[in-house]
């Protein structure tokens, strides 16, 4: 991941070296500050230009765009998909590692096509240059010295510092497939394996657990496996390693074809009551929240399609992730929403 | 069909042993023997034990197959009002009851 970068961010300073695309530097009219804070073009210029004089002036001759409404829609569209996302990664940085570094090196984040705001149209076509990295999800802290591609048109509203939430959701549950690839007898494997249940009767596959990675894994007769239970992805890989050695030293070829993760459940708290009822009410194409039935609100995010139950007290449980970022960028998401429905 | 489960007893295989011994009696009948012994043990256990055991280890192992359970526990006590048993090792194999639940200890 370093090596992509840093090959990507040589390349990026080579295109910016020649192209004549930028103007001459323009008062600086809110380059991003950080990443996800977005001020309109004519507010706040000496305040923005002042907080970014240093940077400004060791790197004269970066693209500081102002407008990207010139730009042919396609670029523009692109600007609009993406800042509906918001790398929340970023965010959580970026909230540590504030004024500095955030600006900088855009090109690296708009390549992975974590939503900056107003990127320019420039970081876009780079995009365009490099589709896998736009679907590639890590952003890493940005350099102070890396290209100053300054991005303007904010496309959403701005949101402070003071919105980053510090709050990371902690991952509690992975499930996984495997194929092992070999047609497996359950009955010899329940009654050599230790710590299995099998009763075709109820339930046509053997339930095996294995202490570390505390998991359980459900066995069927055609080789295939899913594995519960483990707290990342890697544990969750290991243990589906091992019960395939369980099946293998069982005496049955097994092998460890398309290891998948599949689901994600991750949970925290936000440490103030919310009021479900506020939220359903605005959010009522997201969310539903039926306290006779069930006494969390379940809000179905679109973007990352995630569920989050959301609790009174303040609890929130997110799942259906196949990827560890997707949770966060759904916890980044909400919790600007749910901090406007903090109860008195 | 009564469980055959508590033929490997210490009871169960005293009755083998001098069944073996015996060798005037037909293979036949021994086992008609071993049948009777089966019904007269799981009704015995049923309906005359009256006294309760409680037992706690930790769980090394547990296995679930053909409807019979086997466990085998670590460390494990076992208390009557009367007295305390402690072991280390213990082998639990339980088949299903009906009505009560049966299981039998080595």
């Amino acid at each position: 991941m370093d090596e992509e970068r840093t090959d990507l961010e040589l390349y990026l300073d080579q295109c910016f070296a020649q192209d004549d695309l930028a103007p001459p530097r323009l008062p600086l009219l809110s380059p991003v500050v950080p990443d996800d804070v977005y001020m309109p073009n004519s507010s706040n210029p000496k305040m923005v230009f002042n907080s970014h004089l240093e940077e400004v002036k060791e790197t004269p001759g970066h693209f500081s765009s102002v407008d990207l409404s010139f730009l042919p829609d396609e670029l523009t569209q692109e600007n609009k998909d993406q800042s509906v996302i918001r790398s929340k990664h970023e965010i959580e940085e970026n909230c540590k590692t504030q004024s500095q570094q955030s600006r900088l090196s855009l090109p690296r984040e708009q390549d992975i096509g974590l939503g900056l705001i107003g990127s320019s149209s420039l970081l876009n076509s780079h995009s365009h240059l490099y589709p896998a990295d736009a679907d590639s999800v890590q952003p890493s802290l940005e350099k102070p010295n890396s290209m100053p591609l300054v991005s303007i048109t904010p496309m959403t509203p701005m949101t402070p510092v003071s919105e980053c939430s510090g709050i990371v959701p902690q991952l509690q549950n992975i499930v996984s497939t495997v194929n092992l690839a070999c047609k497996l007898d359950l009955k010899k494997i329940a009654l050599h394996a230790k710590n299995a249940e099998y009763n075709p009767k109820r339930f046509a596959a053997v339930i095996m657990r294995i202490r570390e990675p505390r998991t359980t894994a459900l066995i069927f007769s055609s080789g295939k496996m899913v594995c519960t239970g483990a707290k990342s992805e890697e544990q969750s890989r290991l243990a589906a390693r091992k019960y395939a050695r369980v099946v293998q030293k069982l005496g049955f070829p097994a092998r460890f074809l398309d290891f998948k993760i599949q689901n994600m459940v991750g949970s925290c708290d936000v440490r103030f009551a919310i009021s479900l009822e506020g939220l359903v009410l605005t959010h009522q194409q997201f969310s539903s929240y039926e306290p006779e039935l069930f006494p969390g609100l379940i809000y179905r995010m679109v973007k990352p399609r995630i569920v989050l139950l959301i609790f009174v007290s303040g609890k929130v449980v997110l799942t259906g992730a196949k990827e560890r970022s997707e949770i966060y960028e759904a916890f980044e998401n909400i919790y600007p929403i749910l901090k406007g429905f903090k109860k008195a | 069909m009564a469980y055959q489960l508590y033929r490997n007893t210490t009871l169960g295989n005293s009755l083998q042993e001098s069944l073996d011994e015996l060798i005037q009696i037909t293979p036949q009948l021994a086992l008609q023997v071993l049948l009777q012994f089966d019904k007269a043990i799981n009704s015995a256990l049923a309906q005359r034990v009256r006294n309760r055991v409680n037992f706690r280890g930790s769980l090394n192992t547990y296995r679930f197959c053909d409807n019979v359970w086997t466990f085998v526990l670590n460390d494990v006590e076992f208390r009557e009002v009367t007295e305390l048993i402690k072991v280390d090792k213990v082998k639990i194999v339980a088949c299903d009851g009906k009505n009560t639940g049966s299981n039998t200890t080595e």
